[in-house]
């Protein structure tokens, strides 16, 4: 299936797509008002769960991703009981904490591999279908939690928590299920992450990778359902566009710009657009900045995808 | 009109305290509210209460004493399972979901009732049609847009909640407390910030809520509003119940006066 | 032997409270959580390694000077990454800042690349004995600078007319601006000084490690932030005291436990904290 696209898109979509996947798992909490940097750990404990399971009991893979995701969902409400009652930045630091003792158990727990990693999980040629598969599923499933009455709870919860509590919303509950259902999401990014790259140690799923998570959604738009899927797809199709304006660039014939000033900035242009890591990131850095200003609430909200913000410079305090 | 005169005893209260720190904010407070009245709660500021509201609903809990709602102890730790008892409230300071719209607030009322369990609404969330409605969303909608009838907002449903003015935020507060169904009804200071039109406005709203079976306790400054409406009327003052019975006798009472104006008052 | 120990967790510690004290004193002012703050540190090494190697500067004028170029850095921060941004959306400025951090740390790599590199000789070295504790010069000058940095900050804080501005501001915006206080300028300030400390912390971090990286911002800021939560939020004294004693904790675990278990020991004291002081250990200063 789908063996007409060549092996460089098919890794791009794959990673791409598992990138979407964890998306969601960020955004499923985020919808009650819960913000946790630590989907990472528990892309690592899905990952890690799964390989045990695929390379040391021979479990077919299907069902050691499935697996994988349930051990990240018990091990998701288990985060969510301290998470209960705490908020604001002391949640973003105790779901952070998390994350790193995943990392800190992952490097000094021999059995997977220690400091030199988990090497030689077995590669899965379907991986790319199961992506899609997923977030197709995905999909269906926020679409119709966004029309549903559990969905509007959750942003009630969002907006003011004790008034839904006292307006007989189990608030205790339906947080338990978001992160146990988000950190499971996330478990089967991580199990589909580890046996496509084959190879994970303990700083493959670090903060700065929580972090990019929270980023895709926030900057896709947290409040409808397709927010996390545009952030992720934005934000992952940068470096490809600007290689493509890079192209694009080549083509230009060379009279018109063999001149002063025009060679240095093509130069300086062609340098920048040259695709290699630091400078996709500066560039991702500086959207990121820019966005904050002029669209903070993310591309997509529920009035549409345009109306841009007029940055004010002093705040008027009294 | 439910008869008020035999009607049985709603709400008990025997010995209820609450300290913060050494702050005593109720000294052994009883009290009964019989099913169907109006029973106001009056007091000057800092009386208890808020404190009270709080204590009943579950938001905070008790150092000492009993409540008995509808002849069953009341000791949920969880203030939605009280909700789901039959005990709603508004707030004093609106407490509304800024971004939900005028319906959606009033449904998530609607929620507890048509789903009782989690569980039952994720099921039900998941596995809906993917064009239209599932039959509890349609019966939560037409309840809603009743209450909204009722109160009056039926032509502003698809507002924000934060753009509404103030006496219809309040209006809102009520609906969707209204929606959970509730037996008991706990209305923390509703005129607060009204003008007399809208006192007036109100003073109807609450007989209309009364009349659909719902018992009320009414939190109140306003004293025409008060002594107005209201079958019964409990004073506090520091916490302490200092008077109790139909207005006209509260009104006379000189322990009351006191309170309220701080010296005795030749009558 | 301890006695060796208990100088390298002071050192570390030292390196742990002069970052924590800018993220605490900007979290108290702003309720922001100043992720860039740990690339602002390495800005400073860089800018201290420049001034020796290529300004041929002394040590005190390459601290001077990392620490106005970060106090630079810092007004530069307010006024893209702060000021612009709607702070009624408590994720905007938290990502703002995110993306500063990533700029920051990818121009690094792209300008000077992503090796690490040897910070120069510039103190002499020799040992001096004091009882049974030996202690090298090296040690004693970024103790010493280290301690002065922090005495010098609370005074600042606690005795001058600028640090109960940014006193008041900690507590409440608006009953400082009632007060007749610039709640704007205060802000820049404190990015400044704030900035400025993490640029000499980052320049003793150079002395003290003979190396550095453009990828040590990342490490320094998780690490400031735990210290700044034990501390207190918003609470400069508790920023320091808890610096130390992070500091020292992660060194004795490491001697005495081994030093992969040295990083799980801070983040069980971060989750400890969170679930049961989440005032760190002496309250916090924070405004609403």
């Amino acid at each position: 299936m789908l063996d007409w696209m060549d092996g460089y898109t098919r890794v791009l979509l794959v990673f791409a797509g598992i990138n979407v996947i964890a998306a969601y798992s960020f955004y499923v909490p985020y919808k009650t008002g819960q913000v946790s940097l630590g989907q990472a750990g528990f892309m690592a404990v899905g990952a890690y769960s799964s390989a045990i399971l695929t390379q040391k009991f021979g479990v077919p893979f299907a069902v050691a991703l499935a697996s994988g995701g349930l051990i990240a969902a018990v091990t998701g409400v288990a985060v969510g009981f301290p998470a209960l009652r705490i908020k604001g930045v002391y949640l973003l630091l105790l779901t952070l904490g998390f994350s790193e003792i995943i990392s800190v158990i992952a490097l000094s727990w021999d059995y997977v591999g220690g400091a030199q990693g988990f090497r030689n999980i077995s590669f899965n040629p379907w991986t790319l279908e199961y992506v899609a598969g997923v977030i197709v599923v995905l999909l269906l499933l926020f679409s119709r939690l966004e029309r549903s009455s559990l969905g509007r709870a959750m942003d009630a919860i969002h907006q003011n928590e004790t008034a839904a509590e006292v307006m007989g919303i189990d608030v205790v509950r339906i947080k338990l299920l978001s992160f146990g259902l988000g950190a499971a999401i996330a478990g089967l990014a991580g199990g589909l992450y580890a046996h496509h790259a084959t190879y994970m140690d303990s700083t493959t799923f670090n903060v700065m990778l929580s972090v990019e998570i929270l980023v895709f959604v926030v900057v896709g738009g947290g409040s409808t359902f397709w927010g996390p899927l545009l952030g992720a797809a934005v934000l992952n199709a940068i470096p490809e566009i600007l290689r493509a304006l890079r192209d694009w660039l080549e083509l230009l014939p060379v009279e018109w710009t063999d001149f002063y000033p025009i060679n240095r900035a093509y130069d300086l242009l062609h340098d920048f657009l040259d695709f290699e890591n630091a400078k996709r990131l500066i560039a991702y850095g500086l959207i990121l900045m820019v966005m904050m200003i002029v669209r903070p609430d993310g591309l997509l909200t529920r009035d549409g995808l345009l109306r841009l913000r007029l940055p004010r410079w002093k705040t008027r305090y009294a | 009109m439910p008869d008020v005169s035999s009607g049985g005893i709603c709400l008990a209260i025997e010995g209820l305290t609450k300290r913060f720190g050494g702050f005593c904010a109720l000294n052994e407070l009883d009290l009964e509210v019989a099913q169907g009245h109006i029973h106001a709660l009056i007091g000057p500021n800092g009386a208890g209460k808020t404190t009270f509201l709080n204590l009943l609903t579950g938001v905070l809990s008790a150092d000492a004493g009993k409540i008995t709602f509808n002849g069953q102890p009341v000791d949920d730790s969880r203030p939605f399972r009280r909700t789901v008892r039959g005990i709603a409230r508004t707030f004093q300071n609106i407490r509304l979901f800024p971004h939900l719209t005028v319906l959606e607030t009033v449904m998530i009322g609607e929620h507890c009732r048509a789903f009782p369990s989690v569980w039952a609404a994720f099921t039900k969330a998941v596995l809906q049609r993917p064009f239209g409605e599932c039959s509890e969303e349609r019966q939560m909608r037409e309840h809603a847009t009743e209450l909204l009838k009722f109160l009056g907002l039926a032509d502003r449903r698809e507002a924000r909640a934060s753009d509404l003015p103030y006496g219809e935020q309040r209006k809102l507060e009520m609906a969707r407390a209204l929606a959970t169904q509730p037996k008991l009804l706990l209305l923390d200071e509703p005129a607060a910030g009204m003008n007399p039109r809208e006192t007036v406005e109100l003073d109807g709203v609450i007989t209309r809520i009364r009349e659909r079976g719902v018992t009320i306790i009414l939190v109140e400054h306003d004293m025409r509003l008060v002594m107005g409406i209201s079958d019964c009327v409990t004073v506090l003052n520091f916490g302490t119940k200092i008077a109790d019975g139909p207005p006209e006798r509260i009104q006379e009472d000189p322990a009351v006066i006191e309170a309220y104006l701080g010296e005795e008052v030749p009558l | 032997m301890i006695y060796q120990q208990l100088i390298n967790g002071l050192m570390l510690g030292a390196s742990y409270a002069l970052i924590a004290i800018g993220y605490t004193l900007i979290f108290g002012v702003l309720n922001l959580l100043y992720f860039a703050h740990g690339e602002v540190f390495m800005v400073g090494a860089f800018a201290g390694l420049y001034l020796v190697v290529y300004g041929g500067a002394n040590i005190y004028v390459a601290m001077l000077g990392a620490m106005v170029i970060c106090a630079l850095l810092g007004v530069l921060a307010v006024y893209v990454s702060v000021r612009p941004v709607p702070k009624d959306r408590p994720l905007a400025p938290l990502i703002s800042t995110i993306g500063l951090t990533i700029v920051l740390q990818n121009l690094a790599v792209y300008i000077l690349g992503g090796q690490q590199v040897a910070f120069p000789e510039t103190i002499e070295q020799s040992l001096y004995t004091i009882g049974p504790v030996t202690i090298s010069s090296v040690q004693l000058f970024v103790l010493g600078v280290a301690v002065t940095v922090m005495v010098l900050l609370w005074l600042l804080i606690e005795h001058t007319k600028v640090g109960r501005a940014i006193r008041t501001v900690a507590e409440n915006h608006e009953t400082a601006a009632l007060l007749g206080v610039d709640v704007n300028r205060v802000v820049l300030l404190t990015f400044m000084i704030g900035s400025g400390i993490a640029g000499v912390a980052g320049v003793l971090d150079g002395i003290k490690n003979s190396g550095i990286s453009p990828f040590m911002g990342l490490g320094a800021a998780i690490k400031g932030l735990i210290v700044m939560l034990l501390g207190g939020l918003g609470n400069v004294l508790g920023a320091m005291v808890a610096g130390l004693l992070l500091g020292l904790i992660e060194i004795l675990s490491a001697a005495y436990i081994g030093t992969t278990e040295r990083d799980f020991f801070s983040f069980a004291i971060l989750i400890l904290i969170l679930l049961y002081r989440p005032n760190g250990l002496f309250g916090t200063r924070t405004t609403e």
